[in-house]
């Protein structure tokens, strides 16, 4: 049998319901998605912030992850995927290793950045990198100067990678095209033309 | 030769792309103290864990997975220059190993193209091979010092994806470590400490590439730190650091009209100086801030 609890005093009840924290456009699903991709129980955040006090672009943005986490127990959804600030995070683990909850907040933004991606929400210089190692199998691809320099330094002019070897690169392509990420990169860079 | 130890040289992008002379520089000195490198034939992008990650982790599984079945084939364990391929390819090869439900899904797509994630090999990164008495040792490494890097005051920029996060890693204290300057000093070098020493170098999760303004007031910040206690160089494990340190400090130039002039060393490069290998011989020219000052410190 549910039981409402409530004030006795009806008017403190109904001044104190009007306060009651409610917001409208929440999706409580936002959390359980942050914390199955992210691999970490973003929930139990007690909003200390020692993370944002340990994070390097917080004293030069307003990227708070204190914020972001808030955010996604509060089920902020569209806030939080929608605010450029979510793509201030270098990754250090800074946060993560001082988190007094021994929580990930670095893994908390990185599934958030996963979900804002299947918004199409993504910086272009993300999507660019996807499409060189779709290219070439590197991130940072072999250039015509540093072949010059490899050879000089007795190195082959292709190191032993998919430079090398590009009977390595169908298999890469295949497992890009499993996740439709090549697709997807292009399309996405292609609308922001 | 049975004291000798083999692993799979996994190269990573920036190495071999942009800083050919750490590749050679690693091939040469670990040879030295008994590590022989072998190709890991067809290896491609670790790939970038924060543009990958970001995008979608699923990815960066089965592409670092793909990494490690190579080495896996070879039935050799695998090491690498940089902090950036350790996390993707330790972290991947170290969850997929403890985590049945993770790795079914990565051999589900890793069967398209033959292959399967069996778990069989580990992922060291070369400084840490240095630093382990059973492979190599500090004295070891002292040993093949044939010019000791004497006067140069060196500082240590640890980087970020090698130890941290501490409690999945197996480095210990992420706030002060000094292992690395026990590398330092085996050279014969003066290790400094800075403050904030553990401060990223504000490259990483795609933040260079979305904004490069904020990146680089994030390494200015490690400049100024570096300034006040007088280091000679700044010496990293990490290719990618190296690049923002280096080339950044180009860029702060354009940007922010503040000159440093530090130069930056790979750990690889720094332990080839002190084995007698030639500036040529690591492409040093192909620093964008220039090494000179460094070198007429030590030759």
């Amino acid at each position: 049998m549910a039981v409402k609890k409530d004030y006795k005093d009806q008017k403190l009840a109904e001044r104190l319901r009007d306060r009651k924290y409610y917001i409208p456009d929440s999706n409580p699903e936002f959390i359980k998605d942050v914390e199955k991709i992210g691999r970490t129980a973003a929930h139990m955040c007690y909003q200390c912030g020692t993370c944002t006090g340990s994070c390097p672009s917080a004293p030069r943005s307003s990227y708070r992850i204190r914020l972001f986490m808030r955010k996604a127990i509060l089920g902020l959804e569209e806030e939080a995927l929608t605010d450029p600030d979510l793509w201030l995070c270098t990754t250090c683990y800074s946060c993560t290793d001082r988190c007094p909850r021994d929580l990930a907040p670095t893994d908390a933004i990185m599934a958030m950045r996963n979900l804002a991606f299947k918004r199409d929400i993504v910086p272009r210089n993300f999507l660019k990198t996807a499409q060189l190692i779709y290219q070439s199998g590197h991130g940072v691809p072999n250039n015509a100067a540093n072949r010059v320099a490899r050879e000089k330094l007795g190195l082959e002019a292709e190191p032993e990678t998919t430079h090398k070897y590009p009977e390595y690169l169908p298999g890469i392509r295949k497992i890009m095209d499993h996740y439709r990420l090549k697709e997807n990169a292009d399309r996405i860079l292609a609308e922001g033309e | 030769m049975s004291n000798r130890h083999q692993y799979a040289f996994f190269l990573g992008c920036i190495a071999p792309n942009r800083y050919p002379g750490i590749e050679a520089a690693a091939i040469k000195t670990s040879a030295n103290v008994g590590i022989d490198l072998l190709p890991l034939k067809g290896a491609s992008c670790c790939p970038a864990p924060g543009a990958f990650g970001s995008i979608d982790l699923n990815v960066w599984y089965a592409m670092a997975a793909r990494n490690v079945v190579l080495a896996e084939q070879m039935k050799t364990d695998i090491t690498l220059i940089c902090n950036g391929c350790y996390k993707s390819i330790w972290e991947v090869n170290h969850k997929l190993k403890h985590n049945d439900e993770l790795r079914d899904g990565v051999n589900e797509v890793l069967k398209e193209i033959d292959m399967e994630f069996k778990g069989t090999v580990d992922v060291w990164h070369l400084a840490e091979l240095y630093y382990d008495p059973k492979i190599v040792g500090i004295k070891k490494l002292a040993d093949s010092v044939t010019r000791p890097l004497t006067g140069a005051k060196i500082a240590v920029h640890y980087g970020c994806h090698l130890m941290k996060p501490a409690k999945e890693r197996h480095f210990g204290d992420t706030e002060n470590p000094m292992w690395i300057e026990e590398l330092v000093a085996a050279l014969g070098a003066e290790p400094v400490q800075y403050r904030n020493k553990m401060q990223c170098c504000g490259a990483g999760g795609g933040v260079r590439g979305y904004d490069i303004a904020h990146a680089l007031d994030i390494t200015n910040e490690k400049m100024i730190n570096l300034q006040e206690v007088g280091a000679d160089a700044l010496t990293e494990v990490c290719p990618f650091c190296q690049l923002q340190y280096d080339r950044g400090q180009i860029e702060i130039e354009e940007k922010f009209g503040i000159t440093w002039g530090l130069p930056i060393l790979h750990y690889n490069e720094l332990l080839g100086l002190a084995q007698g290998m030639s500036p040529d011989e690591l492409a040093l020219d192909l620093h964008a801030v220039s090494v000179e000052p460094f070198l007429k410190k030590i030759l």
